[in-house]
C-alpha cells in the first residue's frame, strides 16, 4: 500500500516539525534521524537539550569524567553512531549507584581508583587525561579475561561493560541511531521474510520455494 | 528520588471507581443469581457468558479496578527514564536464583529487609501496579515462584498471548502411556469451545493439520522472519514443523466489541495493549459483560472461603475481606463460580471448612491440593543464522507472539527415556534491546561493530516441558503463616521429576542439533531449568472425574462435594501437555457456564 505508507509519512513529518519546534530543536534532526518516532524524537530532542554538565548524585566530577572515558572506549563513537559518552551512560550509572547498596558504589568508585592507579603506573596520569593509545592499551590488559576476570581490574572491566551495554543500547541513540530498530510503530500488517510473501528476499538472499 | 515519567501513571480514576464500587456494593445491597470470583480469564469468561444468557452475576475481584486507557504503557521506549526499566528504589523483583536459595516466605527474607515491596520475577516497570507484594502474600514449603496479580482481569493484562489449544493427545494420555488416567472428556467435547472462544475473542495462527496442536478458527497469521526462514526449512529436512505462533490476538478485528481494535503490529503485547487488540479480559469480557446490566463487579473483594448452607450440601455464597477496611462481609447467592486462578482457588476450597467438611469443601476424596502440575521452563538454544549475519536491521518483531516448534516426540515412535513431550517457542532478528550484545568479547570499534554483525541475525528458543501430574506434588494450608488478611497460606511440596529431568536433557540436545542444522554459528545451549512455577501454567489441584473418590470436580467442574459450587479456572485440569494454558481456560470454562445455564433454566442449579 505505498500510497497510505507515503501519506501516513507525511503525517508523521509534520507532528515532528511541530513538536519538534515546540521543544526548540532545530528541523536538522527530523532529517538525520529519519527512523525516529515522534515519541523517540521527542525524548532525543530533549536529551540533546539537556546535554550540558549533569547533576551528580553519586560520583564526584573527576570520577564521572573517567568514567565519561571508559564508557566511551567500551562503545566509541564510529561514522555510524556516537558512542557511550553521547548517549550519556555515564549518567545512566551514576543514577544506577544513587539508588543501590553503597557496597555497589564502592566496588565503582574502586574500580574507579584502581583504573587511576594503572593509568599512572604505566603513563604517568590518571585515566581521565590518558591519550586513545594509552586507553586503549589499558582496556586491552584489563578486558583479557573477561570470561573468567581474576585481578580486580578485570572485575571491574565486566561490570563497567555489562552497564555501558545496558545504558547504551537502551539509549535513544543505541536504539534508533546505531541499531537503526525499525519496530514499535503503528503497521498494517508485519510483513517479515518476503519468502513469506512468495518472493526472494532481498534481505536474507534466501529463495522462494515451496516446502 | 529521581523523577520518573514512567512511574507517574495517573491512578485516580481507578482508585476512586474501586473506593466507590466497594463502598456502594455490600451483602444485601442486590440479588444476584451467581457470586463469581475472580476477574481473569476464568471469572471473565464466567461473567461474560452469565451476564448475556440474563443471569444476575456478582462478580468479585480481590484487586483494584484498572484504567485500561492509563496502565497500558504498549509502546514508551526504554529511555522515557534513565532507570532503563529498574524498578524504584525500595521495589525490587525476586531474582530467578533467589527463588531456590532463599527461605520461604520469600518476602520476609532478611534479603528484602530494605525493600518496601518484593515482587515475584512477573514484577517490572509495567507490571508493578498489579503484580502482588509478597509480603502481604507469602507462601511457604518448597520453592516456587508463582505469579499472582490482583487488578481487575489478573494475569491476562500481562499474559504472553500463546493461545494453544489441548488436543486428543491431552485428553486421552493415559490411553497411550499408561500414566494416570485419561480427562473424563475428550477433544470433541471442548472442540466447539475452542472454536467459539476463537471466534469470540480473536485468535491468530495457521492451521497446520497437526494432532499435537489442533488447528483453530484462525485470524490474520503472523509471518515468519528471515532467520526463522532459515530455521524452519532447516529442521523441515529433519521433519520437524516451524509454525506462527498462535495468539490470543486480533488481528482482524473481532464483532460485537467496542472496546477493541486489530492488531497494529507493535508487539510488548506483555505490557499490555493500549489498543486492546491482545485478549485482556477487562475489555473482551468484563466492560461488555457489564453494558449487559447484569453484572456487577465489586473490587477489593478478597474472598477468604466459600460458606456452606447448614441443611444440605450446597453453598450458600462466600465470605469476602475487604482489601481496605478488613470488613467482612458474607455474600449470598444460588450458585458460586470460583475462578481466582487454579491455585488461590484451590486454596479457597481447602479454607472453606466446617464440621461436614474438615478438610475443606471439595475435599473428600483427600486429593483437593494434588496433582499440581505445570511446564518446566528453562532450557533454551540460540546461536546466529549466517544468512543475515552482516545485513541491515529489518522490522522483525511487529506481531504478538513468536514461532513455535510444536511437539515431536511420543507422537508415533516411543522415546527410551521419558513419556509425553515438550515444545519451543522462539525466534529471532532484529529486537528492540540486542541481548546477545552481552555474549560477544572485547571493547571499542571492534565490539560495537560485531554486535551491529549480529543484531539481525540471533535465534532462540525456549522449551515448555510437561510436568506429569503426580499426587505428591501438592499444596496445603499452611498450619501457622497467613497472609496480611489473616488467611492461611499456601504450602507447597513439589518439584519435578525423574521424567522431566531425563527430558530436559533431551530438550537441550534436540535444540542443540536443529540449530546445527540450521548451521548457526557460537551455538549456546542453557540446560538448566527455571524454578518450579516459572511457566505461570499451573494446573490439576482440583482434578476433573467421573469418580468423586478419585477426583475433586465432575466433568463440568462442579465439585463433587457441593452441587453449586462450580470451577472456571484450570483447577480441574487433569494433565495439560506443552501447551500455554490460557485459551484452555477460556475454553472449559465457557463449556461449564454453558452446563451451568442449563441447570439454571432447569431450576435444578
Amino acid at each position: 500500500m505505498p500510497m497510505q505508507r507515503a501519506a501516513a509519512s507525511s503525517c508523521v513529518q509534520v507532528s515532528r516539525r511541530v513538536a519538534l519546534k515546540a521543544i526548540g530543536t532545530g528541523i536538522g534532526a527530523v532529517v538525520a534521524l529519519p527512523w525516529l518516532s515522534d515519541a523517540g524524537l521527542l525524548a532525543f530532542a530533549r536529551i540533546q537539550e539537556t546535554n550540558g554538565p549533569p547533576k551528580l548524585r553519586v560520583l564526584s566530577p573527576p570520577q564521572f569524567e573517567a568514567l565519561e572515558v571508559l564508557v566511551d572506549a567500551i562503545i566509541p563513537a564510529d561514522d555510524r553512531s556516537p558512542g557511550a559518552k553521547q548517549a550519556r551512560v555515564a549518567d545512566y550509572v551514576d543514577l544506577l549507584l544513587s539508588e543501590n547498596d553503597r557496597e555497589l558504589t564502592l566496588q565503582w568508585i574502586g574500580g574507579l581508583a584502581a583504573l587511576d592507579a594503572e593509568a599512572t603506573l604505566r603513563f604517568q596520569a590518571p585515566f581521565s587525561r590518558l591519550g586513545a593509545d594509552h586507553v586503549d592499551a589499558i582496556l586491552q590488559s584489563i578486558s583479557h579475561n573477561e570470561k573468567a576476570p581474576r585481578t580486580a581490574l578485570e572485575t571491574f572491566f565486566v561490570m563497567a561493560k555489562e552497564a555501558t551495554i545496558r545504558g547504551y543500547y537502551t539509549s535513544a541513540t543505541g536504539i534508533h541511531e546505531e541499531l537503526r530498530y525499525k519496530g514499535n510503530q503503528f503497521l498494517r500488517e508485519f510483513v517479515g521474510c518476503e519468502t513469506e510473501d512468495g518472493k526472494d528476499c532481498p534481505h536474507c538472499g534466501q529463495k522462494h520455494i515451496q516446502l | 528520588m529521581q523523577d520518573d515519567p514512567t512511574l507517574n501513571v495517573n491512578l485516580t480514576r481507578a482508585l476512586g471507581e474501586s473506593r466507590r464500587l466497594a463502598d456502594s456494593i455490600k451483602p444485601g445491597s442486590d440479588r444476584w443469581d451467581v457470586i463469581v470470583v475472580g476477574s481473569g480469564a476464568a471469572g471473565g469468561m464466567a461473567a461474560f457468558q452469565l451476564a448475556m444468557a440474563g443471569v444476575k452475576v456478582l462478580l468479585l475481584e480481590a484487586g483494584r479496578m484498572i484504567d485500561v486507557r492509563t496502565e497500558y504503557r504498549t509502546m514508551e521506549w526504554p529511555y522515557a527514564s534513565n532507570r532503563r526499566g529498574r524498578l524504584p528504589p525500595g521495589e525490587r523483583p525476586i531474582a530467578v536464583a533467589e527463588y531456590s536459595f532463599l527461605d520461604r516466605p520469600y518476602g520476609s527474607n532478611p534479603a528484602f529487609k530494605k525493600h518496601t515491596k518484593v515482587l515475584s520475577y512477573a514484577g517490572n516497570q509495567f507490571t508493578r501496579n498489579w503484580v502482588v507484594d509478597e509480603r502481604q502474600h507469602p507462601t511457604t514449603g518448597t520453592p516456587y515462584s508463582w505469579v499472582r496479580a490482583r487488578i481487575l482481569g489478573g494475569k491476562t493484562n500481562f499474559w504472553g498471548r500463546g493461545a494453544l489449544r489441548y488436543g486428543p493427545l491431552q485428553f486421552g494420555a493415559a490411553s497411550r502411556d499408561g500414566f494416570d488416567v485419561d480427562w473424563p472428556i475428550s477433544y470433541d467435547d471442548v472442540k466447539p469451545y475452542y472454536d467459539k472462544v476463537d471466534v469470540l475473542l480473536g485468535c491468530s495462527g495457521t492451521n497446520e493439520g497437526l494432532i499435537q496442536v489442533p488447528d483453530g478458527v484462525f485470524q490474520r497469521p503472523s509471518k515468519l522472519n528471515c532467520v526463522e526462514v532459515a530455521f524452519k526449512r532447516a529442521i523441515a529436512k529433519m521433519g520437524r514443523h516451524y509454525i506462527p505462533g498462535r495468539a490470543g490476538v486480533t488481528t482482524d478485528g473481532v464483532l460485537n466489541n467496542k472496546y477493541r481494535a486489530r492488531c497494529a503490529g507493535r508487539g510488548r503485547c506483555g505490557r499490555g495493549c493500549d489498543i486492546q487488540a491482545a485478549f485482556h479480559s477487562p475489555t473482551a469480557l468484563i466492560y461488555p459483560a457489564r453494558d449487559s446490566g447484569n453484572v456487577t463487579v465489586r473490587p477489593y473483594s478478597i474472598v477468604s472461603e466459600v460458606l456452606l448452607g447448614e441443611a444440605s450440601n450446597r453453598a450458600s455464597g462466600v465470605r469476602v475481606i475487604d482489601a481496605n477496611t478488613n470488613e467482612v462481609l458474607d455474600f449470598k447467592a444460588p450458585v458460586v463460580v470460583l475462578g481466582a486462578g487454579t491455585l488461590d482457588t484451590t486454596r479457597i476450597l481447602l479454607n472453606s471448612r466446617s464440621t461436614r467438611h474438615p478438610s475443606g469443601l471439595g475435599n473428600s476424596s483427600g486429593l483437593l491440593g494434588c496433582y499440581l502440575s505445570e511446564h518446566l521452563m528453562g532450557i533454551r538454544g540460540s546461536g546466529y543464522i549466517p544468512a543475515r549475519i552482516g545485513t541491515e536491521t529489518t522490522l522483525d518483531d511487529g506481531r504478538p507472539v513468536s514461532p513455535y516448534i510444536p511437539r515431536f516426540r511420543n507422537l508415533t515412535d516411543r522415546h527410551p527415556d521419558f513419556i509425553r513431550g515438550y515444545h519451543f517457542q522462539g525466534g529471532g532478528g532484529c529486537a528492540e534491546y540486542p541481548t546477545m550484545a552481552h555474549e560477544i568479547a572485547g571493547y571499542g570499534i571492534a565490539f560495537k561493530s560485531s554486535v551491529r554483525r549480529h543484531y539481525p541475525a540471533l535465534i532462540s528458543l525456549g522449551g515448555f516441558g510437561e510436568v506429569l501430574p503426580r499426587k505428591e506434588n501438592r499444596v496445603t494450608l499452611d498450619a501457622t503463616v497467613k497472609d496480611a488478611w489473616g488467611i492461611p497460606v499456601l504450602r507447597f511440596d513439589y518439584k519435578f521429576g525423574d521424567n522431566e529431568l531425563k527430558m530436559a536433557r533431551d530438550m537441550a540436545d534436540s535444540i542443540e542439533e536443529m540449530l546445527a542444522a540450521a548451521h548457526a554459528e557460537d551455538i549456546k545451549i542453557e540446560r538448566e531449568p527455571l524454578p518450579p512455577g516459572w511457566s505461570i501454567h499451573e494446573i490439576g489441584t482440583a482434578r476433573m472425574g467421573d469418580d468423586p473418590r478419585t477426583s475433586v470436580t465432575d466433568r463440568f467442574c462442579r465439585l463433587h462435594d457441593a452441587k453449586n459450587v462450580y470451577i472456571a479456572d484450570a483447577a480441574p485440569f487433569v494433565c495439560g501437555g506443552t501447551q500455554n494454558t490460557t485459551w484452555s481456560i477460556l475454553a472449559l470454562a465457557w463449556r461449564t457456564i454453558d452446563f451451568l445455564k442449563e441447570r439454571l433454566r432447569a431450576g435444578d442449579a
